[in-house]
């Protein structure tokens, strides 16, 4: 074998090397981001039994939840709420599974520690995952919405589509921002971190009014809505999606929540980044980067 | 040189007492065996899951996963029905099924999960499959173990019930008896149906830890754990009759809270339409669930020993898929 | 054939330096010390090992060069970069290998797994594709490329793991035990990689980690013998093995020596001659040699040797020169062996 195949790069030596410029740098992360959303796009493909539990399982606690206010027999705007709610539902799960609690399992496969040792930015690698599970979140969502319209009946009456976009649109930069946040979190507590991510299930769940406007929860709902993205977002895009109805919402306008979600969208991205770093300092300093001493 | 020269020295004696193989070791014990088996994997399965020495876990999984499931479902009752007395019952229902499904989740996933766990984590399945045990008696061991961790949850939900919820105890019109009978059997039908899970988890590969997730949620749906049967369509009622969780779910809600809605009865359920009873007596609830629930256990053990069958023969007990 | 780069870096006397670096775990009943105080310089160019027993701290002090772990106490740097401060930089010339490595995704194949990691590393998506394929054909995986990497054997991996290292062309390399658990000849061809990757560019180093001392010495130019977190000595394995035995040993089978080894005890350079046992007793007497165990104050007297028996008519049958390994010099240092527990008695 040639010896020209273990020279690819031709650096000055070794303090040019670790010189990068600012163009170097972004395209550095730009490429991460798309190499780590890569593993989980082919897995799509290549592991198609997603399809059943990804989509399946989902609509089936959907049903739970409509046949509970049937049996009730609520207002039929409350089914919708509880299929919008279940359409949210798969992003929060791909925010605490697939991204917050997704260092924790890289660091118990070992790959955290070859991460920390490449030099491209957390933030990147994060990102990528959220990129990557976002398709499979969007089915999800888009087969409860659309299954859960059709079979059960809901009617959506949306007056303003853009608003509805930009609400989604920041809900999601919002949660992701959280989920970037409780990421840094994970490298640092590790296992037990893993028990928070149960946590944030069902009692989330309830905060959030996943499936009840999060207005009836009276105190501890304005405060979820000033406090966490699910729920702010989760509320306005039912105003937005229920346009004219009867149900009291007891809730700000959709107006004011989108400031809300600009507003947590900014503070939870900046405090990921602060996170991220004050976590890996402190990791470092703790040697909980490697699940494994040798 | 005599003959004895000739043919070397003797190899020790077998058997007891020659200080050599003793096979009688290699011999199945009884009953005692068995049960120390079931025993030890009890205890271990108590000692990993039950969290009780780390109160951030107990808190986590005893308290605030089921108590916070009760109560989104207790405010959807509140929202719809204000706070009359068909709201008290409906609230009644809705708590005791939430916590009632603590013990289903614990044991249908928490068995499979804990051969998935013992494959993929842990690495011991092969060690405790080659071990005199039987694997069935160890895994049915770690099952009991499992749900009885639920039942922790399943006692605090209860208990915040009846204290904070409104949910209606008396504690003089409990028929102690049927509830003994209905827990056992219930208890023994979700064990059954956990190792049911165990079998299918053996030989599968991809999405593992899904299946149990993905027949739980099922059965949600089924057993009347959060919505009387009536709501559902008559043909599906018709496989939720046949279900024992589902006669184990009335059974208890009739003999411990005799105030609450049948959720086997009612205007517009399968049961009535066949009965013409409005709701089954405790004696037919008891019955069904104990018919359901051997037929369940006998096809449970058949399907595991074929299962564990199958995975010896390809080689499935000691790989690890990465799942 | 490219011109080659050269480490012309100035400000960077040393690949790596440490001094005085110290690293203690909180850990319960009591905190443990896995580094006690480690000084040391690695030049640009060098393969320098750190060779001890588990637990030494050898992992420890790769980790805190690899930017993974601080140093409780003390400073180390890698060409000049500061591994508290300055660890983009670092992490933009380094790269590592560690052995039992099972990381990685098991849904990608071969090509795809190391295609997502140069994309990590910097390398442009297209300009990723064509390295991977270079390396992988380098590494001796092109069978492999489009395999799931969760159906690899050990050594498959484990070379998959050091094309991943060297995606980079990192101008220091570290290997944290890379030919640990795979066989004879997978570990043979993973030295013979790393050796012929670092020969193709002056400058670039490589830390080798490992408790096979044959590893060591064979590959080694400099190593430094760890124990309990702290250097015991360091050296060429030349000069470590002189630490332990100054004279040359030599075991000589003759076919008869007249007057038997004694006489051979007064020649010039012979520091003592004595009989040697395991001289082929079940041979029939006509056939029977001699073994004798020979001390020479150095390798030159056995010039001298050779001659006072030819002029005895003895003739030589064999002849073996016995040397230290790395583990007796461990014993020397140290007391006991690497597999032996300290305070028990040695094996």
């Amino acid at each position: 074998m040639s010896r020209d195949v273990y020279v690819h790069r031709r650096t000055s030596g070794p303090r040019a090397a670790a010189g990068w410029d600012r163009r170097q740098v972004l395209m550095n992360n730009l490429r991460t981001v798309l190499g780590r959303a890569f593993p989980r796009l082919i897995g799509l493909t290549r592991e198609p039994s997603w399809l059943l539990f990804e989509v399946g399982l989902p609509f089936l606690t959907t049903s739970a939840f409509v046949l509970v206010y049937r049996a009730l027999q609520a207002p039929p705007e409350y089914i919708g709420f509880v299929v919008v709610g279940g359409a949210m539902t798969a992003f929060w799960l791909n925010v605490i599974w697939m991204m917050a609690a997704q260092l924790y399992w890289e660091k118990d496969q070992g790959n955290l520690e070859l991460y920390f040792t490449a030099p491209m930015d957390m933030m990147a690698v994060l990102f990528g995952m959220a990129v990557g599970g976002m398709l499979a979140s969007c089915l999800r969502a888009a087969v409860v919405l659309v299954v859960g319209s059709v079979v059960y009946g809901v009617h959506f009456s949306v007056d303003q589509w853009l608003p509805l976009l930009a609400v989604f649109v920041l809900t999601l930069a919002a949660l992701y921002g959280l989920g970037m946040m409780l990421a840094s979190l994970f490298v640092l507590w590790g296992r037990e971190a893993f028990h928070l991510t149960q946590l944030l299930q069902e009692p989330m769940y309830f905060v959030s009014g996943l499936n009840f406007p999060v207005g009836r929860l009276g105190f501890l709902g304005a405060l979820a809505v000033a406090l966490l993205p699910l729920a702010v977002g989760l509320d306005a895009m039912r105003q937005l999606a229920f346009a004219g109805g009867t149900i009291a919402f007891a809730t700000p306008s959709p107006a004011v929540e989108v400031l809300i979600l600009v507003a947590m969208s900014v503070v939870f991205l900046g405090l990921a980044r602060f996170c991220l770093r004050t976590m890996e300092r402190l990791a470092r300093h703790e040697g909980r980067l490697t699940a494994r001493w040798r | 040189m005599t003959a004895a020269d000739a043919r070397g020295p003797v190899a020790p004696a077998l058997g007891r007492g020659g200080g050599g193989f003793d096979r009688s070791r290699a011999d199945r014990g009884g009953l005692a065996t068995t049960w120390r088996a079931f025993a030890t994997s009890a205890r271990l399965g108590w000692q990993m899951e039950a969290n009780w020495t780390d109160p951030l876990l107990f808190f986590i999984y005893s308290v605030a996963k089921p108590l916070a499931s009760a109560l989104i479902l207790v405010l959807m009752v509140q929202i719809v029905s204000g706070g009359g007395t068909g709201a008290a019952s409906a609230r009644a229902f809705v708590v005791i099924g939430s916590a009632l499904w603590a013990f289903v989740l614990a044991g249908v996933q928490g068995i499979a999960w804990s051969v998935l766990d013992d494959r993929e984590r842990y690495r011991m399945l092969k060690y405790l499959y080659v071990s005199p045990s039987d694997f069935l008696i160890v895994l049915v061991g770690r099952g009991v173990a499992r749900v009885g961790v639920g039942g922790m949850g399943a006692v605090i939900t209860l208990m915040a019930g009846v204290l904070f919820l409104g949910v209606p105890f008396d504690a003089g019109r409990v028929d102690w008896a049927a509830a003994v009978v209905v827990m056992i059997g219930g208890l023994a039908a979700t064990v059954a149906l956990g190792i049911l899970m165990a079998a299918i988890c053996l030989q599968t590969r991809q999405e593992s830890w899904s299946y149990p997730e993905a027949v739980a949620g099922s059965l949600f749906l089924l057993v009347g754990a959060v919505f009387p049967l009536a709501v559902l369509p008559l043909p599906v009622q018709g496989v939720s009759l046949a279900l024992p969780l589902t006669w184990w779910m009335a059974g208890f809600r009739q003999a411990v809270f005799p105030a609450t809605i049948s959720s086997v009865g009612g205007s517009g359920s399968l049961f009535q339409a066949l009965t013409g009873a409005a709701a089954p007596d405790t004696a037919m609830i008891v019955l069904a669930l104990l018919v359901t629930t051997a037929l369940v256990t006998l096809v449970a053990a058949v399907l595991f020993r074929r299962s564990e069958g199958r995975a010896k023969d390809r080689g499935l007990i000691d790989r690890t898929t990465g799942s | 054939m490219p011109d080659l780069p050269h480490a012309t870096d100035a400000t960077a006397d040393h690949a790596i330096e440490a001094r005085a670096v110290t690293r203690v775990y909180k850990a319960r009943p009591a905190p443990v010390t896995a580094l006690a105080g480690i000084d040391l310089e690695v030049a640009p160019g060098e393969f320098f090992g750190l060779l001890g027993p588990n637990g030494a701290g050898k992992t420890t002090l790769i980790k805190i060069f690899t930017t993974l772990l601080l140093p409780t106490t003390g400073t180390a740097r890698v060409f000049g970069f500061d591994v508290a401060v300055q660890t983009k930089q670092i992490r933009r010339i380094m790269n590592m290998v560690a052995g039992g490595e099972q990381s990685g995704y098991g849904v990608l194949t071969v090509r795809e797994q190391l295609w997502m990691f140069s994309q990590f590393y910097g390398l442009g998506v297209r300009e990723g594709w064509s390295r991977v394929d270079e390396l992988i054909e380098a590494v001796g995986l092109d069978a492999q490329r489009l395999q799931r990497i969760s159906s690899l054997s050990t050594g498959e991996r484990q070379k998959m793991n050091l094309a991943r290292g060297l995606l980079n062309d990192p101008w220091i390399l570290f290997l944290d035990e890379p030919t640990l658990g795979l066989d004879v000849s997978a570990a043979r061809v993973v030295r013979r990689l790393v050796g012929d990757w670092r020969a193709a560019v002056p400058g670039r180093t490589v830390l080798l980690t490992t408790h096979y001392m044959a590893e060591a010495d064979e590959l080694c130019e400099r190593i430094a013998i760890v124990d309990h977190g702290r250097i015991l000595a360091i050296g060429s394995p030349a000069e470590l093995k002189r630490m332990v035995q100054r004279e040359s040993i030599f075991r000589l089978e003759l076919d008869h020596l007249d007057g038997g080894p004694a006489v051979l005890a007064g020649l010039p350079g012979v520091v003592h001659a004595s009989p040697a046992a395991g001289a082929d007793a079940g041979a029939p007497v006509d056939r029977q040699t001699v073994a004798v165990n020979l001390v020479l104050i150095e390798d030159g007297a056995l010039g001298g040797v050779v001659g006072a028996l030819g002029g005895l008519g003895s003739h030589i049958v064999a002849l073996a020169k016995s040397e230290p390994s790395l583990e007796d010099v461990f014993v020397e240092l140290v007391g006991r062996g690497f597999d032996d527990v300290p305070g028990e008695p040695p094996r």
